[in-house]
């Protein structure tokens, strides 16, 4: 079991610790201008659609980022990745049918 | 063994003794995250749908929020996710004084958001009287933005307790008091959280009814004397608990525990992304 050991940092560990700190400030600073931009995009006079797919995509964006990199999917098992995607496509999914079943109208509130 | 000998001997990435590879504790809280999507899933979704059905006589979404303060807040959870990588890293290198430093920064900056967002909901209360039971957007938005304030300060508690856990002796019969010293240390920055969150958001209040003219500032200081003093104090203590006296009992053996707790605080970060797009920024399309 402890032969799969090995590729995982070995060899060049400190190099990999000292760039992983640019790479945090690096990100932090990307998705601080990802909300700026964010913010700016509401303001924007385009189609109510495009602005919202835009966000979407800048959220996804922010979201892909912080758990691959600040929670270190990226370096870690793929098996966390897939834990996580579970839970995550469950609760995307549950979103989804969700908005579809109760649109504006069965929504309103009984008087 | 030093901490300097130490750094690189472990493979913070994989566990030989577990059969995945992965140490057990980083597989529950990935497991548990999985499960917090679904629930955070469901609230957005809730508001998503409800929030369309203000009643007539209680004001806008838009005209409710505050879109500075949002902004404000979700920049320093994005920054207090930063320090929090940064605590990670600096336990993964057996840097004691440099998780500590970053801990605290992130417990501050966890500390900010919640302020912000007490200061949002009194707001909202108080000025535009939308409540958690008046209207159903009420109910949805206080429900939702609470459930993840709970989260970000059950977080800061975390943070707090392993700070405090990162002064534990090596040698625990050379300072036999240490478990009493170690509740105090805990016992004074809640204190120090919680007056000085207090004094700040009645500092804010007390600057918006009479501005900032040194006659309220008087005021304010006569009216909070108490609780200034005792931020003041608590603020003293926490500097004075944390001097060095060592050996500690705490290197890089301890981060898996600091990195399942970064993964908590990032999972709260990236919840905020979406809550701040899908509740926020889509009340101003």
């Amino acid at each position: 079991m402890s032969a799969p050991a090995a590729p995982a940092t070995t060899g060049q560990p400190h190099s990999l610790e000292e760039s992983k700190f640019q790479i945090y400030v690096q990100i932090a600073m990307l998705l601080a201008v990802i909300t700026g931009i964010e913010i700016v995009t509401v303001y924007l006079p385009f189609a109510r659609w495009l602005l919202v797919t835009v966000l979407v995509v800048f959220s996804a964006v922010k979201f892909l980022f912080v758990i691959f990199f600040f929670m270190h999917l990226r370096w870690d098992k793929p098996f966390c990745t897939v834990l996580f995607f579970i839970g995550l496509i469950l609760g995307g999914g549950t979103m989804f049918a969700l908005l579809t079943l109760f649109g504006m109208k069965e929504s309103v509130p009984l008087p | 063994m030093s901490s300097t000998a130490a750094v690189g001997a472990i493979d913070h990435h994989h566990d030989p003794t577990t059969s995945t590879g992965i140490p057990n504790k980083k597989l529950v809280m990935w497991a548990f995250l999985a499960s917090d999507c679904m629930f955070f899933g469901c609230l957005i979704s809730t508001h998503l749908i409800y929030r369309l059905h203000p009643p007539a006589s209680a004001p806008q979404a838009r005209q409710v929020f505050s879109i500075e303060l949002t902004s404000f807040s979700t920049f320093i959870l994005l920054m207090s996710s930063l320090m929090m990588a940064l605590a990670v890293n600096a336990i993964q290198k057996g840097n004691l004084k440099s998780l500590r430093a970053s801990l605290l920064t992130t417990i501050f900056f966890g500390c900010i958001f919640l302020g912000c967002q007490v200061y949002e909901f009194n707001n909202f209360v108080f000025e535009h009287h939308m409540t958690i039971t008046n209207s159903i957007l009420g109910t949805t938005f206080f429900t939702l933005t609470g459930t993840h304030g709970t989260h970000v300060a059950i977080g800061v508690f975390w943070l707090l307790l392993m700070y405090v856990r990162s002064f534990q002796p090596k040698d625990p019969e050379t300072r036999p008091a240490w478990f009493l010293g170690n509740v105090a240390h805990i016992a004074v920055f809640i204190g120090a959280i919680l007056l000085s969150g207090y004094v700040l958001i009645e500092l804010a209040w007390a600057m918006q009814a009479g501005g900032a003219s040194p006659g309220t500032l008087l005021t304010f200081a006569k009216a909070q004397a108490l609780a200034i003093v005792g931020a003041v104090a608590c603020l003293a203590g926490l500097v004075r608990l944390a001097k060095t006296r060592g050996p500690y009992d705490f290197g890089e053996a301890n981060a898996i525990d600091v990195e399942m707790m970064g993964l908590y605080w990032h999972f709260v970060d990236i919840v905020w992304i979406v809550i701040f797009t899908a509740v926020y920024l889509l009340e101003y399309l």
